[in-house]
């Protein structure tokens, strides 16, 4: 093939420019606003007074910490627990062929479709039934339900990926299926569990709709989702506040979401490989 | 959590020797419920926590269902009442089915096309390149819907917001504008969180695909005088089509129901009824009216949307492999 020409190699130089502005502009003004002490009074594209006071602000008086807190506790909940059933179930439907399986996982993917607008209501009833209206019980029995169809999908692409001929040589050596479950599959299929669990994490961890609903007006069990909002006055809202709350929520994510992408990437493929 | 799940392995379980048997000494009893052992646990929580709902609220739908019967636990039939209700409300046909649709149908276009632009861009690039701008694509997947949506408010607020600031010192406007008061601007608003925040997956997603097409035959096309847009329209579009038609029918699914970059936005969580989509109608009717039944009547037809995409999801995957 020929040489790009001069003109083309500027265009593309362009194009990329303009990509990258477009595509990190936001998480950049989030960060300028949130280290900037005129945040709001007077737009300039760097922090005009550059102050950690909205970061000391949101984490003492804004009741960050608390909301940072439940946060933390909700998302390893979840990840335990649907971690725990997704490995499980994701063996069963790699590994075994039985009657049913392929609805079971069909079963697994249309579930994961259904607005959360639909599941809203029926749940709202259902929790404050149980009488777990505005607890983080009632936060993590939802968000396990709502990580776990993702979970077994992926999972299922890592347990596929290790070699049957492993088991069988485990089996040949008499291991029984436990053993060899604990030994053999377990440790391969860890880089999975991580992948699944970090996508656990941030599911639960940025979970909207239903913290807002179940947990109601009980302010002192916020997740940091919906903690956001006590920065939005009736008249004028603190952005600068509202700004450092979001950067301390977003960067953990980025940064999960950074180590998890490639192992996810192979998790999804690596089944098709084998063949 | 939506992302990935897309460009699902096609792992094989094929990989077993023969039918059923994992070990070639019979099948004991043992051997048969295990693999039930080991879905039981999921699948109870699944069937309690998303599928009994889902029988619930296509229940709640053909009721009067409000505060009253949730404390009572009295049903209160009403048969097909609220659906009925729906649509004949002006509401539906002039505001909430234009919003939800529209909005899909651009936002997809807008996204996929965008998407595919930028998997070009990259596949074009160098290695270093290639891999500063996946990060920040990276970046962009990765901010939160809620604090994305937020950050996007903020650069358009209307009194100190920096897309105001900006247009006044360019002099294109006078006066600060409120954006998010007209249905169009706060749609556009809308739109331009969404695609920001989708695109990342389309690129990613093609890109993969696009490495995986083979060089020798866009050498051919070239031979043979395809010019750059030919060879892409010709050779490689064709190519991608299973990744093309994963990645349209999933940004449907996702666009769709747009919740919170709808819902957080000045006047989205109902105060304007203008912007309602389907989703944000359905929870603004049940929890901000107490009207249960009519908000579900309005989710369980927001889900059979969904359902008809999926399916068509599910056939596009099992057309090409087995589950």
């Amino acid at each position: 093939m020929s040489r790009p020409s001069t003109m083309a190699r500027a265009g593309k130089g362009v194009a990329v420019a303009l990509l990258l502005v477009f595509t990190l502009f936001p998480a950049y003004w989030m960060l300028v606003s949130a280290f900037d002490g005129k945040a709001g009074r007077g737009s300039s594209f760097v922090p005009a007074e550059p102050t950690v006071e909205h970061f000391e602000f949101v984490l003492t008086d804004g009741g960050f910490d608390v909301f940072l807190r439940n946060s933390l506790l909700v998302a390893l909940a979840t990840v335990l627990v649907s971690s725990l059933l997704a490995l499980l179930a994701s063996v069963a439907v790699a590994r075994f062929r039985f009657r049913l399986r392929t609805q079971v996982l069909m079963l697994v993917l249309v579930v994961q479709m259904v607005p959360l607008e639909a599941l809203v209501i029926p749940l709202f009833v259902q929790v404050r039934n149980l009488d777990l209206l505005g607890t983080l019980t009632g936060l993590v029995v939802v968000y396990v339900a709502l990580a776990l169809p993702f979970g077994i999908w992926m999972l299922r692409g890592f347990v596929a990926a290790v070699p049957v001929e492993l088991e069988e040589a485990a089996y040949l050596d008499g291991a029984t299926w436990g053993r060899m479950f604990r030994s053999i599959l377990l440790p391969l299929v860890a880089p999975g569990l991580v992948a699944t669990s970090i996508f656990g994490f941030i599911t639960a961890w940025n979970e909207f709709v239903f913290a807002m609903t179940l947990l109601g007006g009980e302010t002192q069990n916020y997740t940091v989702a919906i903690g956001l909002r006590s920065f939005f006055g009736q008249h004028s809202n603190d952005w600068g506040a509202i700004m450092a709350a979001s950067t301390i929520i977003t960067v953990p994510v980025m940064i999960f979401f950074i180590l998890v992408q490639r192992r996810l990437a192979s998790g999804l493929t690596a089944g098709a490989v084998k063949g | 959590m939506t992302s990935t799940l897309s460009v699902a392995a096609p792992a094989g379980p094929g990989q077993s020797p023969g039918p059923g048997g994992r070990r070639p000494f019979g099948k004991s009893l043992l051997a048969r419920v295990r693999p039930w052992m080991l879905l039981t646990p999921a699948l109870l929580v699944l069937a309690v926590l998303l599928l009994w709902p889902l029988v619930r609220v296509a229940l709640f739908s053909l009721q009067d269902y409000g505060l009253r019967e949730i404390v009572s636990g009295e049903p209160n039939w009403i048969g097909l009442g609220n659906y009925v209700e729906i649509f004949t409300s002006e509401q539906l046909w002039a505001v909430v089915l234009p919003n939800t649709v529209a909005f899909a149908v651009l936002s997809v276009a807008f996204t996929v096309m965008f998407g595919t632009a930028v998997a070009v861009l990259l596949a074009s690039l160098g290695r270093v390149w290639r891999t500063v701008v996946s990060s920040a694509i990276m970046a962009a997947w990765a901010m939160p819907a809620v604090t994305g949506t937020y950050v996007w408010v903020w650069i358009f607020d209307a009194d100190r917001g920096v897309f105001n600031h900006v247009l006044q010192s360019l002099g294109l406007q006078d006066a600060p504008v409120n954006w998010f008061t007209d249905r169009w601007s706060f749609y556009a608003i809308v739109l331009l969180n969404v695609v920001h925040h989708g695109f990342p997956f389309v690129a990613i997603t093609v890109l993969a695909g696009l490495l995986g097409v083979p060089k020798e035959l866009l050498e051919a096309a070239e031979i043979d005088g395809a010019g750059a847009w030919r060879r892409f329209f010709s050779v490689v579009v064709p190519q991608l089509k299973q990744i093309f038609a994963v990645v349209i029918i999933l940004s449907t699914i996702w666009d769709f129901k747009v919740f919170a970059q709808v819902y957080l936005m000045p006047g989205g969580a109902g105060s304007n009824r203008e912007v309602l989509n389907l989703g944000v109608w359905s929870y603004t009717e049940s929890f901000g009216q107490n009207r249960y039944g009519f908000g579900s009547a309005i989710a369980v037809l927001l889900t059979l949307l969904l359902l008809g995409i999926t399916v068509a999801y599910v056939r596009t995957i099992l057309k090409e492999e087995e589950l």
